[in-house]
C-alpha cells in the first residue's frame, strides 16, 4: 500500500514525473519463431500483428473462445518470422499457444531467464541513456525496438514502459547483467535519476494515474469493456472474434472505471473488495493506490455498466468507505 | 414475471436439527475451534515448562526446522508457479511476504501489506482468531516468518531482522510484523528471544475506522494476491482445515512432548488440562441456550439428552470438513462413525494423534456441565481404521 505520508514513494515517483528513475523488474518473455508465426500471433491476439513492421511492436490483448481477455502483451517484432512476446504469464501463454498453434511450423520458448531488462522512465530518460548507449536514442519511435550498444556490450533498446512518461527498456543477455546494471546506475546517478526500490510506485502508483491496467484488471472483461476498442482489428480472424461481435452487439455489461476515494486512506481496500451503490452490491476493486502527483487515493474498479457512471457516488467495502465513479486515467 | 422455479441455492452447514449454517459462519467457527485446541495445548506446555523464556525458544526452534524441512526446493518452485511469481521478479527476502500473507488471509487473520518492497515489509493485522493464545505463539509466528523468509533468500542466508513489534495475543490493538534486511538497515542476526523489539523505520498505524473485522476470503470470497492470482474461498477453507492443524498444534507439540519427563507425564497433564477446559466450557447456563439457539434444538431434546452433546460434536467435525456418519441418535444413545486416520491427520503429512485424546477428554468432560453428568463421551476403536464417537451412560467409580 502506498500512503500520503510515504515520503520515500513520493520522491520515486516524482522523480519518474519529473526527470527520470530506474528499475530491473520485468515481464517474462516468450519467443516465437518460424514461416507461420505472423500468421500465428494474428490468431492469438486482437490487434494486427502483420501491421507491425520488423523492430516495431504492438499492445493487444488475448482473449479466450468467450472473448473475454486472459493476457494483455507487447508483441515484438524482432524478425521479420521472429518475434518477442512480453507477459507475466509465460508458462500460460506457453501452454495457450500449445492448445492452439494445430500443425503450425513455429517454434516457441520462454526465454526470460536468457534475458534481462533494466527500465529507464521519466521525461530525462532520453538524457540517461544517451549517456550509456552507443548510439543516441533521439530517433527511436514509441513502441520500437534497436540493436545498441553499452560499454561494447550488445544490448536493444526498446522505446516503451508502463509509466506514462516517455521511457526505454534495456535488454541485454543474462551473463553480461551485472556490467549493464552498472552502467545503467552510473549513467542516472548523473542525470539525478533515482532507481525505484519501491515496487508498487512502478507497477501501481505511476501507471494507475496514466490510466494503465495490468492483465488482473481486465482479466475476464472484454476489450471494449475496457476502453481498448482501438487494440481490435475486426476484419481479421483471431480467438474470441465471434464472441466479441456478439458482446459489441449487445453492448458492455461492465466498465472497468476509476474510483476516486473520498477517505483519508485505504486500508481497509483489498483487491478484490466489493463496491456498493446505493447499497446494493454493483462491481469490485482491481486496484486501489495513492497516485502523488495527483494527490488523492484513486485506482480501478470492474462495475455493471449501467451503474458506472462518472460522478456516481459508491462505497466500497465493509467499512463504506466513500469513493466516486471516474474515468480511468486521472493525467 | 413468472415465479421462480427454486430458491436461489447457497452452501451451508446443516445441523442435527436442520438449521442451516452458512459456510462463512461455519468457516470462522472452525478456525476458532482450532484456535481454542491450540490454546489448550499451550496450557500444558506452561504446567510442563514454567520458564516462559525457555518454552518460548523451544518452539520457536522446532516451528522454524519444520517450516524449513517443510518447504523444500521443490515446494517453493510450485509455490512460485501457483502464484505467478514472474520469474525475473527476484527470489530475495520478500517474497517471504506473499507466503506469509496468503497463510494469514486463508486463517482469517485480517489485515494488509502495508509495505513491500525489496528491503522492508510492513504486515498489519487487525484480527487473529489465534488471539487467545498468549504471546508464545506470537513469538513462535515470528520463527515460523523467519522460516518463509530464510527459504526464499537468494544466498541461502538469514537476510532480515524480523519484529513482532505489536501483537493481539499481547494485547495490542494491532498485530505487526516488519521485516527489514539487515544489510541495509544495519540489524544483527536475531536470537529466538529478540524478535519483539521495534523495527529500524517508523510504522504505519491504520486508524480505528479503516481497520477491518473479517479476512479477505469473507469479505470478497477469494484472496487476491500482489500478482492477480486469486484463490477462492472454497479452497481456503480447506487449506486451512488441513493446515492449521499443522503449525500451530502439530509443530509445537513436538517440542512440548518433550518438556515431558515421559509420555505418561505428558498425557497425564495434556488430559487434565482438556477435562477442565471441556468442564467449563458450558458451566454457564446460559452457554447451554446459546448452543440449543446456534444448533436449533428443539423443545423435545430435554435437559438430560445425550442427543444435545452429539449434535453438537456433529456440528463440530462438519464444520472442521471431517467426514462422518450418525449411526445412532437417540434419548439413549449417540454413535458418530468416523474415519479414524481422517480424524487425526487433516494434513495426512503431519497427523497428530492427540487431537484423538484431546478431543475425547474434552467432550467427556463438556457433556458433564452441557448435559449432566449422567452422560460420558468415549471413542471405540481408536486403533481401527474407523472408530466411534459414543456419547453414552457410563458409571465409573475412578472418574474424573
Amino acid at each position: 500500500m502506498l500512503f500520503k505520508e510515504d515520503e520515500a514513494a513520493r520522491r520515486q515517483h516524482q522523480a519518474v514525473r519529473e526527470n527520470a528513475g530506474w528499475y530491473r523488474w520485468t515481464h517474462d518473455l516468450v519467443e516465437v519463431k518460424g514461416e507461420k508465426s505472423t500468421e500465428i500471433l494474428d490468431y492469438l491476439f486482437v490487434n494486427h500483428i502483420a501491421a507491425a513492421d520488423v523492430g516495431r511492436s504492438k499492445y493487444t490483448t488475448m482473449l479466450n473462445e468467450e472473448g473475454k481477455i486472459i493476457d494483455d502483451t507487447i508483441v515484438m517484432r524482432m524478425g521479420e518470422k521472429e518475434y518477442w512476446i512480453s507477459t507475466l504469464y509465460a508458462p500460460q501463454m506457453i501452454k495457450w499457444i500449445d492448445g492452439h498453434k494445430g500443425d503450425a511450423e513455429i517454434t516457441y520458448k520462454d526465454i526470460t531467464e536468457e534475458w534481462d531488462m533494466y527500465s529507464v522512465q521519466g521525461p530525462n530518460s532520453p538524457a540517461v541513456m544517451n549517456r550509456m548507449l552507443l548510439d543516441p536514442v533521439d530517433g527511436i519511435k514509441r513502441f520500437q525496438i534497436q540493436d545498441n550498444s553499452i560499454d561494447g556490450i550488445p544490448v536493444k533498446i526498446h522505446r516503451s514502459g508502463f509509466s506514462g512518461e516517455n521511457g526505454f527498456e534495456i535488454y541485454c543477455r543474462m551473463e553480461d547483467t551485472g556490467k549493464i546494471r552498472e552502467a545503467v546506475k552510473k549513467a542516472a546517478k548523473e542525470e539525478q535519476a533515482p532507481e525505484l526500490t519501491i515496487l508498487e510506485v512502478y507497477v501501481r502508483s505511476l501507471p494507475v494515474e496514466k490510466g494503465f491496467a495490468l492483465r488482473q484488471d481486465m482479466y475476464g472483461l472484454t476489450p471494449f469493456e475496457c476502453g481498448l476498442d482501438w487494440s481490435v482489428d475486426l476484419d481479421k480472424s483471431f480467438i474470441g472474434k465471434e464472441a466479441l461481435v456478439k458482446a459489441r452487439e449487445e453492448g458492455p455489461k461492465y466498465r472497468l472505471a476509476g474510483l476516486e476515494y473520498l477517505e483519508e486512506s485505504y486500508e481497509d481496500i483489498a483487491q478484490k473488495e466489493i463496491v456498493y451503490c446505493k447499497g446494493v452490491p454493483c462491481g469490485f476493486v482491481r486496484a486501489a493506490i495513492y497516485g502523488y502527483t495527483v494527490e488523492k487515493n484513486i485506482g480501478f474498479a470492474v462495475l455493471e455498466a449501467k451503474k458506472a457512471v462518472n460522478g456516481t457516488k459508491v462505497t466500497v467495502g465493509m467499512n463504506g468507505s466513500a469513493a466516486v465513479v471516474t474515468d480511468k486515467c486521472w493525467i | 414475471m413468472a415465479l421462480l422455479d427454486n430458491l436461489e441455492e447457497a452452501k451451508c452447514v446443516q445441523t442435527v436439527w436442520g438449521k442451516l449454517i452458512p459456510e462463512k459462519e461455519a468457516y470462522q467457527y472452525a478456525v476458532r475451534q482450532i484456535a481454542s485446541f491450540c490454546a489448550n495445548l499451550f496450557q500444558v506446555m506452561r504446567i510442563l515448562e514454567p520458564d516462559y523464556e525457555k518454552r518460548t525458544s523451544a518452539i520457536c526452534e522446532i516451528s522454524y526446522q519444520m517450516n524449513m524441512a517443510a518447504s523444500s526446493e521443490e515446494y517453493m518452485k510450485g509455490f512460485y508457479d501457483e502464484w505467478n511469481i514472474p520469474e525475473f521478479c527476484e527470489r530475495s527476502s520478500w517474497l517471504g511476504a506473499i507466503f506469509g500473507d496468503s497463510g494469514d488471509e486463508y486463517e482469517n487473520m485480517a489485515g494488509r501489506v502495508i509495505q513491500f518492497t525489496r528491503d522492508r515489509v510492513e504486515k498489519e493485522l487487525d484480527t487473529c482468531p489465534w488471539d487467545i493464545v498468549g504471546s508464545e505463539l506470537c513469538n513462535m509466528t515470528t520463527a515460523m516468518f523467519t522460516a518463509n523468509f530464510d527459504l526464499n533468500s537468494a544466498t541461502g542466508e538469514n537476510e532480515v531482522a524480523l519484529n513482532m513489534c505489536e501483537a493481539r495475543g499481547c494485547g495490542d490493538r494491532h498485530c505487526r510484523v516488519v521485516a527489514e534486511r539487515r544489510d541495509i538497515y544495519g540489524q544483527e542476526k536475531q536470537g529466538w528471544m529478540d524478535h519483539m523489539n521495534q523495527p529500524a523505520c517508523p510504522v504505519h498505524d491504520t486508524p480505528k475506522e479503516r481497520m477491518v473485522k473479517q479476512g479477505q476470503i469473507i469479505r470478497n470470497g477469494c484472496y487476491s494476491n500482489a500478482f492477480g492470482e486469486e484463490k477462492s474461498f472454497t479452497w481456503a477453507y480447506r487449506w486451512c482445515m488441513e493446515k492449521g492443524w499443522v503449525w500451530c498444534v502439530a509443530f509445537p507439540l513436538i517440542a512440548i512432548r518433550d518438556m515431558a519427563e515421559s509420555d505418561e507425564e505428558f498425557e497425564r497433564i495434556f488430559k487434565i488440562v482438556f477435562s477442565t477446559a471441556g468442564k467449563n466450557a458450558f458451566i454457564e447456563p446460559f452457554a447451554v441456550e446459546g448452543l440449543r439457539s446456534w444448533l436449533g434444538v428443539p423443545r423435545e431434546i430435554g435437559d438430560n439428552d445425550p442427543r444435545l452433546m452429539g449434535g453438537y460434536i456433529k456440528n463440530i467435525l462438519d464444520t472442521q470438513l471431517v467426514p462422518c456418519e450418525l449411526e445412532a441418535f437417540t434419548e439413549d444413545e449417540v454413535r458418530i462413525r468416523v474415519d479414524t486416520e481422517t480424524f487425526n491427520g487433516r494434513f495426512p503429512m503431519a497427523p497428530v494423534e492427540e487431537l484423538t485424546l484431546g478431543y475425547e477428554t474434552l467432550w467427556h468432560n463438556m457433556v458433564k456441565t452441557m448435559v449432566s453428568t449422567e452422560w460420558s463421551c468415549w471413542f471405540e476403536g481408536k486403533d481401527d481404521e474407523e472408530m466411534t464417537i459414543v456419547v453414552g451412560r457410563k458409571i465409573d467409580k475412578r472418574m474424573i
